[in-house]
């Protein structure tokens, strides 16, 4: 009898620590890619990931590793890298990218877990179908994040020097650009340009805004509105009014020539605002970039993705939802100045105060995005920079870089 | 009859390298040629499929191809041409005795084990155009009135990133001629001595003529380097302004980050057959003077 009662006693232990240990999950670890535009960027996503590691309860780790942006080469990097059987099991990402991975099968699908999800009402319909219509299918496989809306930063000591006022048309803004380009010390050399122009990859964001304001588009680069705003845009360069390194600045550059003095104005959205405050104080402002016959701006997005190949996908969503909605959305967009899409973060008071964010959210009806086909990708990294390039230096006519720009987007 | 007894040692012992080879240059290198009759676009999946020669009649009627491939020739003749000479004479240099030499051959090495991304990157920032060291020195020394954009425009982009590859590839045939130098016997020098030789009659008679093969080999190797090179170039440029420093690895590189990899691997097909044309002149001309 005795040995029948020590049995179920070891029997009955045995279940009830099976039991305990079912309520505890087991360890998941989510791999995630990330760039970082500035190293304080880096520390505030290490620390997120700790804080949802902390935090999540659900014995979900996230292991953040960061990876360069490099003007775009991020996407194909991650898209190599899933391609070749690796790769992370989420991912920061862009819209542009989105027709590439869709095409190869490489993002999960999202639908079911938005559907399920409580904080889905959080984030603007808008943007869901936004990301239905990159996917080029009735899906959802990207997570929104924060949204840029580019416009024009600029040094108001500056424009008091010249005596201009904020442009309010586009022919104030490239009338400004003149006036604001000079030699400020006598040696018969210009120390300051009027315009921090982006030659290099990136550069067709900023580069748009002209093209719309003589009322070309992105659908037809070779109308006489297009081609008007190119040849505005060769204008600024051969007239001096922007550096001569701009054929090959990039986003590094433009933002050192701001920040050193040498350009009174550029264009770069609020993720640039907090080091602009921390060079200048109150002497950096920003207005939206003004239009003429059509008006533009890039709305710059960043999401989130999950791999298809990622193993966890509920671990992954819990943190993808911790992003978009949770405490990481909140202490992403507070440190990095970005646009929150979680409706209940864009009503917080550091939000609703920044001159930055009502500048965004004034060029915000005008922003828009490049067309996302196959071609977008080789296009903005090779075909635009080299183009324009060519053009800028007078190698090709601001008809002809035209031509080209549409047969590469269009017509591959 | 006794069967003869194959020894497998050889084999065996050559096996590790050779399924390596297999591996990892071998299958590639086919993988390459098959893909060139593909249309193999990553970004196009569906349309993932055997062309024939659709690549190739693309490639040869792509004004692009043909700018970058030139660009590679005055690439790899004037960077190497230039390697050569400047190595030879630090080799001859070096070749001395003076006090302090072996510290001086340490350091003139440091070009050619700095990793080529970091010297592109160096190179980079010394010819910034706003912020570079270059354009700083040339201000104070009075040569330039005003800083020149070096990276930034076409007329000194491409003569900037092979100065850069010059200064990257001087040591190495610094190091090659050094060694063929202290392999030639001195007496050979005396004997010249003795008949009344100058330096620069030493130099034609005994020294090029010895460290020939030295040359040769070092030289074949350089050119199919340099050819092939993509670091330099790619973190300088990337290519541009206006493709104006895109050679042909460069295009390629371009291409296959493009995922365009059915058009990438019939340009590297084409780029390899070139360098092996010129690689095999290069062996029939070593094997010839042996000969002779």
């Amino acid at each position: 009898m005795k040995k029948v009662l020590v049995f179920f006693f070891v029997v009955t232990m045995f279940v009830i620590i099976s039991a305990i240990g079912s309520t505890q999950s087991n360890p998941v670890t989510i791999t995630h890619w990330y760039w970082a535009d500035n190293p304080k960027y880096s520390a505030t996503m290490q620390e997120m990931a700790a804080d949802f590691n902390a935090t999540n309860g659900k014995n979900i780790t996230v292991v953040a590793e960061e990876y360069p942006w490099d003007g775009g080469a991020y996407s194909e990097t991650l898209f190599r890298v899933v391609m070749g059987g690796g790769g992370p099991d989420t991912s920061t990402f862009k819209l542009t990218s989105t027709p590439l991975f869709t095409a190869n099968n490489l993002l999960a699908n999202l639908d079911s877990f938005i559907e399920d999800w409580e904080d889905k009402d959080e984030i603007e319909e808008s943007l869901y179908e936004t990301m239905r219509q990159a996917s080029g299918t009735d899906g959802i496989y990207l997570m929104p994040w924060n949204t840029q809306v580019l416009y024009v930063y600029y040094r108001p000591s500056m424009f008091k020097e010249v005596g201009v006022s904020v442009p309010k048309t586009y022919n104030e803004f490239l009338e400004s650009c003149k006036k604001l380009t000079r030699d400020t010390n006598g040696d018969g050399l210009i120390d300051v340009y009027g315009f921090g122009m982006r030659g290099a990859k990136g550069g067709q964001e900023p580069w748009g805004s002209f093209i719309w304001a003589r009322g070309g588009n992105f659908t037809d680069f070779t109308s006489a509105g297009a081609v008007a705003g190119m040849q505005d845009f060769i204008d600024l360069y051969k007239n001096g009014y922007v550096p001569p390194t701009a054929t090959m600045d990039g986003f590094q550059e433009i933002i050192a020539n701001f920040k050193s003095g040498k350009t009174a104005m550029t264009v770069h959205h609020i993720g640039s605002s907090p080091g602009m405050v921390e060079t200048f104080g109150d002497d950096v402002d920003a207005f939206p970039f003004p239009g003429d016959v059509g008006q533009w701006t890039s709305m710059g997005d960043t999401e989130n993705v999950m791999l298809e190949s990622c193993e966890n996908k509920d671990a992954a969503f819990e943190w993808l939802s911790y992003l978009a909605t949770g405490k990481g959305q909140e202490t992403w967009c507070r440190v990095t100045g970005n646009v929150p899409v979680s409706k209940t973060v864009q009503q917080l008071p550091v939000f609703q105060n920044s001159k930055f964010m009502k500048v965004s959210i004034e060029a915000a009806p005008v922003a828009g995005i490049f067309p996302i086909l196959d071609t977008t990708t080789e296009w903005i990294s090779t075909i635009w920079p080299n183009t324009v390039a060519a053009a800028l230096m007078g190698k090709i006519t601001a008809a002809e870089a035209m031509q080209e720009l549409q047969k590469g987007l269009w017509e591959e | 009859m006794q069967r003869k007894k194959i020894d497998l040692t050889p084999y065996l012992l050559i096996s590790p390298a050779l399924i390596i080879f297999l591996a990892v240059v071998f299958l590639p290198a086919i993988n390459a040629i098959l893909m060139s009759f593909q249309s193999y676009d990553l970004r196009r999946p569906s349309r993932i499929g055997f062309i024939g020669l659709d690549n190739y009649i693309a490639i040869f009627n792509d004004s692009l191809f043909w700018q970058s491939l030139w660009k590679t020739f005055l690439w790899v003749t004037f960077g190497v041409g230039f390697q050569f000479i400047l190595g030879f004479v630090l080799a001859l240099l070096l070749h001395k005795k003076f006090f302090g030499r072996g510290f001086v051959r340490s350091v003139s090495l440091i070009p050619w084990v700095t990793p080529g991304v970091l010297i592109g990157l160096m190179w980079r920032w010394i010819y910034d155009g706003n912020y570079g060291v270059l354009n700083d020195i040339l201000l104070k020394f009075g040569i330039i009135q005003e800083k020149i954009p070096f990276l930034a425009q076409q007329a000194t982009a491409f003569p900037s990133v092979i100065l850069t590859i010059i200064w990257q590839g001087i040591p190495f045939f610094a190091l090659m001629i050094l060694a063929g130098l202290q392999g030639i016997p001195t007496e050979l020098y005396d004997a010249a001595d003795v008949d009344g030789a100058n330096g620069f009659q030493k130099l034609v008679r005994i020294t090029i003529p010895m460290l020939k093969n030295t040359i040769y080999v070092s030289t074949l190797l350089r050119i199919i380097w340099v050819a092939n090179s993509v670091d330099v170039i790619f973190n300088m440029t990337g290519g541009g302004p206006a493709y104006s420093t895109q050679t042909l690895s460069v295009y390629v590189f371009n291409k296959g980050n493009a995922l365009n990899l059915g058009y990438a691997s019939t340009m590297s097909i084409i780029l390899t057959l070139i360098l092996l044309v010129v690689a095999i002149l290069y062996f029939r001309n070593i094997f010839s003077s042996e000969e002779e």
